[in-house]
């Protein structure tokens, strides 16, 4: 029986690997045929005995086999945060996701734990500032995230995520970099599965300041053009650098390639992986997570720097 | 043999004194016989005690043997036809996810590559008492991870590291030497461009995050000049054969391939002269002669090489002009491979072969024209004699068999 079922899920595993999942580069994520050999990466190789099939007592472990700081099995170290590539300049480069346990060489100060230890995730229905239970009281690893069998989704993302159906699309077609960031408006809706309490996208949210007490947190609006709605940029005293191209003091932050006036979402400001940008004073004290980074790309409130230039 | 003997003496004497009260005979006959009887009887004793004593010192020695796994080379000489898995004798703590392995030339130190903590490399003796350990000089745990390691017969160390892209060579100890820093360029090579001969009181230093090279000359100043450019390369598993030879794979992102380093470039006394022959095989991809994450390259006593090809999940063999022979390993059934990682070829011509998510040591005995699948050992577990994605091995002639068991953070020591 058991046997029976694991085979017809292999089958539709396999049924869903053929029909077209964007596969990554050289990579055992998707792109299978019906002969393929690529399950042996993670599963155990059937043995004659019968198929002890998953090994994957620790999901985050195996992740880490190939991908961890000695990145026995890809140039994608995630521990480190690091591109193993090796051509010229861009040797030992920053990854997009950020590290997990080391970015741009130093110790990170946030990180989401996929150790399984964590459960709940802050603004999950509880409001921001409230952590709660992730559904079906899943834990956090790599596999919450990401689906090790390929998806159709940008960076292999789950198409289902915390029971919420997701689309997140790459958007810069071409050469996938992992070193400059290729995604589009639906970012915010990996996030937002877990995080949905600060998925805020009415014009001048942010500025409920009574809301904000209330539910703490921060209700930064997303999903608008880097510069505002037409008209409000002077009401905000914006910068007129694209943070994205430009930057402001030798920084930038990624936006969502829209065409026109690329768009704001969580990975504007956050790393979804971790990060070491240091918290110092205000910073470290403010927000739902004392003391730590929150994810966030740079050191102290310096996000908010690039865009308003106060 | 010996022990057979008197077992049966004994049988013999205890059935007699029945045989012979049959008939009731004379008190002087019996008492004869009770003569006889005890005669024997001492005999018996004695040699009974004899047998205690040995057994005795048997046990002693196996206990002791227990206790401080000691090799007993002299006494224990490796059978030449094994086809029986080894057994775990002991494990090795204090190392935090440890990848590689590597035996000192006398086979009395072990050095151990961590993936995880310091990310040092730690060197024990075969007791499994810590000696030291030592880093790549001027680099932080997020800018160095040292894989795997191997060390040539003048006790050399050479690592790979694969977040500086280079191979640092240590002496015995750890005292940083030099670091070679792609197909062609050594450090010192590099570092004797700017500065003229490189005197004895000279420290040299160069990581790949930073853009300087270091350079001490005794109490002086520190000079800084810029580094040089990054070689397209990326060693990673790494082996140097009795002579000298070294044999590297390189995972360079969409280049993977084996490359070759003649003897008189291992073994030099230095590198400030490093112009070897470019001597590669292979490129990226899933057909014949073509590599996807290549974890280790060993050679057998015929001169055929064996390729662990990571993500392909099985064993290329190369023959000794480095063309491609065949591989084996993939698909189903006994011997076949989920995620080959490290591997060794002991005197026998027995190849282990570490794999990481099958969780077990695959051996093959790879003497004949064909490898055959000898046996496997080891499962997943966190227990004594089990793997939590075991990563690398190497063997001594002694039988011995040191395993690292990253998850696990220790490595574990098996034996024959
Ligand atoms: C990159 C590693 C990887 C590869 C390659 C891989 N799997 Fe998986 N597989 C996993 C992990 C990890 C899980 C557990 C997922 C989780 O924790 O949610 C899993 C789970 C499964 C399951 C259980 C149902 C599920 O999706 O959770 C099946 C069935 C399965 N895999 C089949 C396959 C088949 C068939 C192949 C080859 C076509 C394959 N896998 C290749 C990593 C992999
Ligand atoms: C057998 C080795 C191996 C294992 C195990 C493995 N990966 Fe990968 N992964 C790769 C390789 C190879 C690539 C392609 C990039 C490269 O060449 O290094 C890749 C690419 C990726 C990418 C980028 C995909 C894209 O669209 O560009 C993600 C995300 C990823 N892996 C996540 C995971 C997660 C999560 C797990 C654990 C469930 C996992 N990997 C386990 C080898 C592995
Ligand atoms: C909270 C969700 C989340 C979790 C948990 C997560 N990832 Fe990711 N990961 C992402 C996102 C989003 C990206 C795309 C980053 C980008 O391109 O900006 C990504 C990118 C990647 C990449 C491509 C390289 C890069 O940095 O862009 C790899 C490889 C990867 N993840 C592996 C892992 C592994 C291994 C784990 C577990 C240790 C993990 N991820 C856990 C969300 C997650
Ligand atoms: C699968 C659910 C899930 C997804 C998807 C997810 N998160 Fe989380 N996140 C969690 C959980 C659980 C925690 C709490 C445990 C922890 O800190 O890792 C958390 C914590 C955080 C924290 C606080 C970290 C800290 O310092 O404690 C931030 C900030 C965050 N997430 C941002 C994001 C962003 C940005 C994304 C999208 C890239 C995202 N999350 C996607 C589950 C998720
Ligand atoms: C404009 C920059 C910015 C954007 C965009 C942004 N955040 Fe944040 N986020 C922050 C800052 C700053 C903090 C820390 C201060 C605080 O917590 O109020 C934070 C904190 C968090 C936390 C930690 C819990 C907490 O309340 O402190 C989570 C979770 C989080 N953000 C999720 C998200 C999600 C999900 C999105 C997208 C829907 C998002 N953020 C978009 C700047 C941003
Ligand atoms: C990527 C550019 C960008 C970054 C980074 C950014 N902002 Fe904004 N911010 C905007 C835009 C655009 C608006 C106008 C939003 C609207 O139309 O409601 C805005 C509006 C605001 C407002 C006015 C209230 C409102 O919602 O209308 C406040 C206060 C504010 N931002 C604070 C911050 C803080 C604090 C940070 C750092 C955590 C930050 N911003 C980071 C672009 C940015």
């Amino acid at each position: 029986m058991r046997k029976l079922i694991l085979i017809t899920m292999i089958a539709m595993v396999l049924a869903f690997a053929l029909v077209g999942v964007a596969s990554a580069n050289g990579g055992p994520h998707g792109g299978y045929t019906a002969t393929t050999d690529a399950c042996a990466g993670c599963h155990r190789a059937h043995t004659a005995s019968g198929a002890k099939l998953l090994v994957a007592a620790d999901t985050t472990a195996l992740c880490f086999t190939c991908h961890g700081s000695n990145a026995t099995g890809s140039v994608l170290n995630v521990t480190d945060g690091v591109l193993e590539a090796t051509a010229g300049s861009n040797a030992g480069t920053a990854l997009n996701g950020g590290g997990f346990g080391f970015y741009n060489g130093s110790a990170t100060t946030s990180s989401h734990d996929t150790s399984g230890a964590a459960t709940d995730a802050w603004g999950n229905g509880g409001g921001r500032g409230v952590a709660s239970a992730l559904a079906g009281g899943a834990s956090l690893t790599c596999a919450s995230c990401h689906d090790p069998h390929g998806s159709s989704n940008y960076r292999i993302l789950k198409t289902t995520v915390n029971n919420t159906t997701i689309a997140v699309a790459q958007v810069d077609e071409g050469a996938q970099t992992y070193d400059s960031e290729q995604w589009g408006t639906g970012q915010s809706n990996i996030c937002a599965a877990c995080h949905n309490d600060y998925h805020i996208t009415a014009a001048g949210s942010g500025s409920d300041v009574a809301g904000l007490a209330a539910t703490g947190g921060t209700a930064h609006r997303i999903g608008m053009p880097w510069n505002g709605d037409a008209g409000t940029a002077a009401y905000i005293g914006m910068g007129t650098a694209n943070p994205e191209t430009s930057g402001f003091g030798g920084y930038t932050l990624p936006l969502a390639e829209t065409g026109t006036n690329d768009t704001v979402e969580c990975q504007t400001c956050h790393l979804p992986h971790g990060t070491s940008s240091a918290m110092t004073g205000f910073a470290a004290s403010n927000g739902s997570v004392a003391g730590d980074s929150v994810l966030l790309r740079l050191n102290n409130r310096g996000v908010c720097e690039v865009c308003h230039q106060k | 043999m010996t022990n057979q003997t008197p077992e049966k003496d004994l049988n013999q004497v205890e059935t007699n004194p029945t045989e012979q009260t049959d008939p009731p005979s004379l008190q002087d006959l019996q008492e004869e016989i009770q003569a006889e009887d005890n005669k024997k009887r001492r005999l018996l004793l004695l040699l009974l005690l004899l047998l205690l004593l040995l057994l005795a010192c048997v046990c002693g020695l196996f206990y002791r043997y227990l206790q401080k796994p000691a090799p007993l080379p002299e006494m224990v000489p490796l059978p030449v036809e094994i086809n029986y898995p080894p057994h775990y004798l002991f494990s090795i703590y204090g190392i935090d996810q440890p990848v590689g392995v590597a035996l000192s030339p006398g086979q009395e130190r072990l050095y151990v590559a961590e993936s995880g903590g310091e990310r040092a490399v730690k060197i024990f003796d075969r007791d499994g008492a810590l000696i030291g350990s030592f880093l790549p000089p001027r680099t932080t745990p997020g800018q160095r991870s040292p894989v795997y390691l191997d060390t040539n017969q003048a006790g050399r160390v050479f690592v790979t590291d694969r977040l500086q892209h280079a191979i640092f060579i240590y002496d015995a100890d750890g005292i940083y030497l030099d670091s070679i820093l792609g197909p062609d360029l050594s450090l010192s090579e590099y570092v004797a461009k700017h500065v003229g001969t490189i005197e004895p009181d000279v420290t040299y230093a160069y990581n790949l995050f930073e853009q300087d090279v270091y350079f001490k000359k005794g109490e002086e100043q520190e000079l800084n000049f810029p580094a040089p450019d990054h070689e397209s390369w990326s060693p990673l598993g790494i082996f140097i054969d009795r002579t000298g030879r070294m044999l590297l794979t390189d995972v360079a992102k969409e280049k993977n391939s084996i490359r070759q380093l003649p003897a008189d470039v291992t073994m030099a006394v230095n590198w400030q002269e490093f112009n070897p022959p470019t001597d590669t095989f292979g490129t990226f991809g899933q057909g014949n002669g073509q590599f996807l994450f290549p974890n280790a390259a060993v050679p057998d006593s015929q001169g055929r090489v064996y390729v662990t090809d990571g993500n392909n999940g099985r064993i290329s063999v190369l023959d000794s002009q480095e063309g491609f022979l065949f591989h084996f390993g993939q698909g189903s059934g006994d011997g076949a491979l989920s995620l080959p990682r490290g591997a060794t070829i002991d005197e026998q011509d027995r190849l282990y072969v570490v794999d990481a998510v099958g969780q077990d040591i695959k051996t093959y005995d790879v003497s004949g024209e064909d490898p055959a699948f000898l046996f496997a050992f080891g499962e997943w577990g966190l227990d004594d004699g089990q793997f939590n994605y075991p990563n690398d091995i190497v063997t001594d002639s002694t039988g011995r068999l040191y395993i690292a068991d990253r998850e696990n953070n220790r490595i574990q020591v098996w034996s024959y």
